[in-house]
């Protein structure tokens, strides 16, 4: 059982490492994972003329999400293209050791760029005053978003456009929703509850709780929702990624 | 032992290391393989022959587990495909006829990959990478992209990918098809070799010069079932009940013309050429027929062979039936 658990972590890594070779690099990842959230944030900065303090924040929120949920929806996709997928099954693994090793090299994608704009933060005097939570805040909300990433890579399709578009039609929109530039109190009352179920809202509550003192929640059961919905967002993502896995081969 | 676990499992019914049995796949309205069993006992070469579409890539898919069969199982080394899929793959090494290595990787990271998929260590993985390349004869290119390389060089790093885990058993897929004869001959030599050092394999090929050369056993499949199977001089003595016989001319023959004279009979006509293939018991009954047809066409016979028929012949009437 041990000896089980120990060889499963070792494939997930060697897998995520792959990826990791393999996908950071890659157009959709670039275009959808750093330089959307960036042109997003300074598009907002200009308009609404944030403090920089401010504004950094809410870099620090998107990039997370779209960074953690930036290459999972492609390799799926990619690997029936590739016809890699296949090759990589014949090996001794399941299609969860695939998945979890592809949501990994994306969470820790996510928890990379949040802690260089975390670093940045610093430097202009932009300082955690949680850092326990902020450390925990940071991996459990890249993980919510990859796994959450990972459930548009369930559509069968070898075009990692299609899955690319589907995920931008969904984050899309919770960038407006979901209180990091307009806050959820200043919100339309009939969007509000959109807000709530927006899984971006308990991170930006939770980065604003971490720096600011000021948040809706508590920050503990801002943490509490990010884990529940990563755990909802990874049975999900792998369920519907095993039952699509036949159409692919 | 390997990987820390016992190799075989206690169970009754464990005959061969490879076992399939009753296999059923439908792609929608199509049966692409129906009611497929085989068993492959330790250290054989196994053959899988038919032509394209019969069925052979499907099974291969089934038996390793990548597909899940409507219907049947498939064991390797006693452990259920689908129920314990990590386990029965750890045994086995897989040259698929349509995967890739990753193009945008080199071959050594390919290898150091799979190589991790095993779970070996390090100073094993680089050991058996190092002697694979060289085996077969990639080395020099270890450090390109795969995406840099041509169809023959990636075959055999499919091949090395396949051979790192050092598994008792290798699935091949098409091993040769589409190859260069170098390259061909690298991957038929190298499957000689492993059979030597006890590994079982299994191929699939649409080639029987292939399948004779290095099958122990072949099953025959046509249309998503096995019509026959045996070793490959079995299969010939069991349609040794056939001779060909081969009639030269001294001109040009019409078909048509000949018709007449052996009604009922399997013959093709090439030129001045005639190849007729018969019930061996029917031998003097035909011989006789041709004389008259030799006299009545004036023709004059410049050669004449009877013989039994080869694995093509045998693959061949059995795929159409005959």
């Amino acid at each position: 059982m041990v000896y089980d658990l120990k060889s499963s972590l070792q494939r997930v890594m060697v897998l995520c490492i792959k990826d990791m070779k393999l996908y950071y690099f890659k157009g959709p990842t670039i275009v959808m994972g750093l330089l959307m959230p960036l042109f997003l944030w300074l598009a907002f900065m200009i308009g609404a003329k944030l403090p920089l303090a401010r504004g950094l924040l809410a870099l620090i929120v998107i990039s997370a999400f779209f960074t953690a949920s930036s290459i999972t929806p492609i390799v799926m996709p990619w690997e029936t293209r590739q016809k890699t997928l296949e090759m990589i099954l014949s090996k001794p693994v399941t299609i969860y050791t695939i998945l979890f090793g592809t949501a990994l090299a994306s969470t820790l994608f996510g928890i990379f760029i949040s802690f260089i704009l975390i670093a940045t933060g610093l430097l202009i005097n932009l300082i955690p005053h949680n850092i326990v939570l902020l450390i925990l805040g940071v991996p459990v909300a890249s993980l919510c978003y990859s796994f959450m990433g990972l459930l548009f890579s369930a559509i069968p399709s070898d075009i990692p456009a299609d899955a690319v578009l589907l995920s931008t039609v969904v984050r899309f929109p919770l960038i407006f929703i979901s209180g990091i530039f307009i806050p959820i109190q200043k919100l339309p009352y009939y969007i509000r509850p959109l807000a709530y179920i927006s899984p971006l809202t308990y991170f930006s509550d939770l980065i604003d709780n971490i720096y600011n003192y000021n948040s809706l929640l508590n920050p503990l059961v801002d943490l509490l929702i990010l884990l529940i919905l990563m755990v909802v967002f990874m049975v999900l993502a792998l369920v519907v990624n095993k039952a699509t896995l036949t159409k692919r081969l | 032992m390997k990987n820390g676990k016992p190799r075989k499992r206690g169970i009754i019914r464990f005959m061969g290391v490879v076992e399939a049995y009753d296999l059923v796949k439908k792609f929608g309205s199509v049966v692409a393989v129906d009611g497929v069993s085989f068993t492959v006992k330790e250290g054989e070469i196994y053959g899988i022959l038919g032509p394209n579409g019969a069925g052979k890539t499907t099974t291969i898919r089934l038996t390793i587990g990548v597909l899940k069969p409507d219907r049947g199982e498939a064991y390797i080394m006693g452990y259920n495909v689908h129920k314990e899929p990590v386990k029965a793959r750890s045994f086995i090494g897989v040259v698929p006829e349509v995967s890739n290595p990753y193009v945008d990787l080199t071959v050594w990271d390919n290898l150091m990959l799979v190589g991790g998929l095993y779970c070996l260590p390090r100073a094993i993985k680089v050991e058996r990478a190092v002697s694979l390349l060289k085996t077969l004869g990639i080395y020099d290119v270890r450090n390109r992209k795969v995406r840099t390389l041509s169809k023959g060089m990636r075959r055999r790093l499919l091949v090395a990918m396949a051979l790192i885990g050092d598994p008792d058993i290798l699935f091949l897929d098409e091993p040769t098809s589409g190859l260069d004869v170098f390259s061909a001959r690298v991957i038929k030599r190298l499957l000689l070799e492993l059979k030597k050092h006890g590994k079982t394999i299994i191929l699939t090929t649409h080639n029987i010069d292939e399948a004779g050369l290095l099958c122990d056993r072949v099953a025959v499949m046509s249309k998503g079932k096995i019509v026959a199977s045996g070793t490959p001089e079995e299969l010939k003595i069991r349609f040794g009940m056939y001779t060909r016989i081969l009639v030269c001319f001294d001109r040009e023959v019409d078909e048509n013309s000949l018709r007449g004279y052996l009604e009922g009979l399997d013959i093709i006509v090439q030129g001045r050429r005639l190849i007729i293939t018969c019930k061996t018991e029917d031998l003097n009954d035909i011989l006789n027929r041709i004389t008259v047809m030799v006299k009545h066409n004036s023709l004059r016979i410049r050669e004449l062979q009877a013989s039994g028929l080869s694995l093509e012949d045998v693959f061949v009437r059995l795929v159409k039936g005959v």
